[in-house]
């Protein structure tokens, strides 16, 4: 698995397409490689979003799930909403990345931080 | 981590080069359910080289383990990472090789269903003749089953054997224990506290399939992993749900032990710790005469006296193993070589000894005889042998003397005695070779500061290399003010700037003290205390009495200039039970010419001393 931690980012960006769209208020994200079985259920969504991307409050939005499409849509009802996820889909790759290296490294600080998440 | 220059004696050498790979485009991935001979169903996850044609025969490894077969991973990784990405042994390297590889979750645990009482009962070992017997009728099975696991999966790889299954050709047992009482639960009688409270916290939370306890003891799965992984046709999770009602019922280790004290106490189904070792089971094992290659690390728990055990018992073919790593060999472990941050061999390379060893074991005539192998600290080198204790082993007696110096020389004075304290507060901390059983890295650091606090013994420098390999053993003449006690004892290496080593050590709890004279149920190379309450006794404080236990085994060169030392503890916080549970005992160790207190060190003598 370590030897796996230095690739996972490019890995990442290459398999999954993120787009935004800000007239519609919606984040979709597409996962290219063939997956065997659902794509996420609705609740992985929001623990990725706290556990890798810091957001620590519950913000009202729409996930709509295409597993035949593997297509996972993020819909919200402000502005303001949709410019946070935007901003942390921006980075989420390279932090979950770097969290697991870091952990993996024997420093849990920022498991700390994580909101207890309802798993 | 072993010298990667150390070739000579080197058994991952020895146990032949990598050849090319029978197959290249990797591996499919499945899983079903096994259904054994009582109806409980096993969840099993198969993986076969990629590319096998549909009359090709292939061996099987297989892996039964109570830590999940197969892990469901958390979004993202889960769409960019095969879900078998940490399972070992890997399964890229063994399919590769042309085997198909099984994991299976052991009664109880994982997504399989049954429920469980103690690790290892008869039920579990029996499922694995069953299990067997599916391999062998499939269609890509050419009828050869061999097995390997590291620690929990060490152990069913080993209990395999036991079975005398005619299709397992060959097993290997890597950081396994012999006897769970003194290697593992009770070292010396006393409690490990730490481990087996969070082995069966751990454990109850896997079998009912939170991983949010992960959060705390290792987070960097808690990161990466959902929980466990369905088999793949259970889509809306009916079986697994149903499988983890059952393991509701479970029982632990821990809940059941930790108001125990003896070795003959009875669990809830009316065994006892003897009941799911391995010596128990020594005369199924040898009937079988399946080919054994066992390995672990001299730091690793009491797992590295269980390699000894093995091989001085067992009359299997077999390869034993001793190296310098922590538990599983991710890490390096060699306290003389704090600094080194890889281990050789690498997991890849290790994994490709062992299936040399099984295609030795499946295609050719397998091994014969023993031979053990075993690296020497600070002399950094491999050595071999076909009996244990090696040739030219005899011991070397050293002396509690005055001001706290340990002498060849026995005492002649009439009196003579220290008195100790015992400090509840002295601990090897939370990395020690206990606690490496949960994986951590093993270090006994800052033992300047730690010995501070205990009573010790220092001798003069050595005049000469003097190589130390076996079990030390330390004969206490003692008094204590109360009727219960331990002690922790550590022998450690002083160098010439006075920076100090830890090398080993030993624990033992007072009560236990009786030595027997009847034979013990395996042989052993230390005095035999039986463990059982019919021969245990309270202490009479203040009344003078012997007590003489081994340490765990190690090899280590002590260089000339070099001093020996021993420190002694009566706690360890962190790791073990407090004895007594109350109290303040003080302890008085005579070292006079009635009452010679000593350590008997197992010394090497070269052929020319």
């Amino acid at each position: 698995m370590e030897e796996l931690l230095p690739s996972l980012k490019g890995i990442l960006k290459e398999a999954i397409e993120i787009k935004a769209d800000a007239l519609k208020l919606a984040i979709s994200m597409t996962v290219k490689n063939d997956i065997d079985g659902v794509v996420a259920e609705p609740e992985e969504i929001i623990i990725m979003l706290k556990m890798y991307g810091g957001l620590r409050e519950d913000i009202p939005m729409e996930i709509d799930i295409d597993n035949d499409a593997q297509n996972i849509t993020l819909k919200f009802q402000s502005e303001e909403d949709f410019k946070k996820i935007e901003k942390i889909m921006e980075k989420l790759w390279d932090n979950a990345v770097d969290l697991l290296v870091q952990v993996t490294e024997g420093d849990i600080s920022r498991i700390k931080e994580i909101p207890n998440l309802d798993d | 981590m072993t010298d990667p220059n150390a070739i000579e004696n080197n058994p991952f050498k020895e146990l032949g080069e990598i050849p090319e790979k029978k197959y290249t485009d990797g591996y499919t991935v499945d899983s079903t359910y096994i259904t054994v001979r009582d109806g409980v169903k096993i969840a099993a996850t198969i993986c076969l080289p990629k590319g096998l044609s549909p009359d090709s025969k292939i061996p099987t490894v297989i892996t039964q383990t109570r830590y999940w077969r197969a892990m469901e991973l958390r979004i993202p990784f889960r769409w960019i990472l095969d879900s078998m990405v940490s399972n070992a042994p890997n399964p890229e390297v063994v399919t590769s090789r042309g085997y198909a590889l099984i994991y299976t979750d052991v009664r109880g645990t994982g997504a399989s269903f049954g429920s469980r009482i103690t690790p290892f009962s008869e039920e579990e070992v029996k499922d694995g003749y069953d299990i067997v017997d599916w391999i062998i009728a499939q269609p890509w099975s050419d009828g050869n089953v061999v097995s390997k696991g590291i620690s929990y999966t060490g152990t069913t790889a080993e209990l395999f054997a036991r079975n005398n299954h005619q299709a397992i050709k060959a097993v290997i047992p890597g950081h396994g224990f012999w006897d769970p009482y003194t290697d593992v639960a009770f070292p010396g009688g006393c409690f490990d506290n730490a481990f087996i409270q969070l082995w069966s916290f751990l454990g109850k939370n896997l079998d009912l399939n939170n991983p949010k306890v992960f959060r705390q003891v290792m987070p960097e799965a808690w990161l990466f992993v959902k929980g466990v992984k369905p088999v793949r046709t259970d889509k809306d999770l009916q079986m697994l749900n149903k499988a983890l009602e059952q393991h509701s019922s479970n029982q632990y280790v821990y809940d059941n032990t930790i108001e125990e004290d003896f070795r003959d106490d009875q669990l809830p189904d009316g065994s006892s710790f003897d009941d799911f070792s391995i010596f128990a089971r020594k005369d199924e094992i040898e009937r079988s005469n399946i080919p054994i290659l066992a390995w672990c690390s001299w730091l690793d728990s009491g797992y590295c006296d269980a390699i000894i055990h093995r091989f001085m018992n067992l009359s299997n073919p077999q390869i034993a193993i001793l190296g310098d790593w922590n538990h599983g060999a991710a890490l390096p472990a060699n306290q003389f070589f704090p600094n080194r941050t890889s281990v050789t061999p690498t997991p890849k390379d290790k994994v490709n000894a062992w299936i040399n060893f099984f295609e030795k074991c499946i295609y050719s005539n397998g091994i014969q005889g023993k031979m053990i192998y075993y690296y020497t600290l600070v002399e950094e080198k491999w050595k071999k042998s076909e009996d244990w204790p090696p040739i030219g082993h005899s011991y070397q007696k050293w002396y509690f003397s005055e001001n706290f110096t340990l002498t060849r020389e026995k005492p002649e004075n009439d009196v003579g005695d220290d008195t100790y304290n015992i400090n509840f507060r002295a601990t090897t901390g939370r990395n020690n070779r206990w606690w490496a059983l949960l994986g951590f890295p093993i270090t006994y650091e800052n033992r300047i500061k730690v010995d501070e606090k205990l009573l010790c013994y220092t001798s003069q420098p050595f005049e000469e290399d003097t190589e130390i390999t076996g079990q030390i053993v330390l004969c206490l003449y003692l008094t204590s003010t109360h009727e219960d006690g331990a002690i922790f004892a550590y022998f450690e290496d002083v160098d010439e700037n006075g920076n100090i080593t830890y090398i080993t050590d030993g624990q033992f709890r007072l009560i236990h003290r009786k030595i027997l004279s009847e034979d013990p149920p395996y042989k052993i190379l230390i005095p035999y205390h039986s463990y059982k309450k019919e021969d245990s006794a309270p202490l009479i404080p203040g009344e003078i009495t012997e007590v003489k236990f081994g340490f765990h085994a190690t090899s280590v060169l002590i260089k000339k200039g070099h001093r020996i030392k021993i420190a002694i503890a009566g706690a360890d916080k962190d790791t073990f039970l407090r004895y007594p549970k109350e109290g303040k005992p003080i302890i008085t160790i005579s070292r006079n010419k009635i009452n010679s207190s000593y350590i008997d060190i197992p010394i090497i003598k070269k052929e020319n001393q």
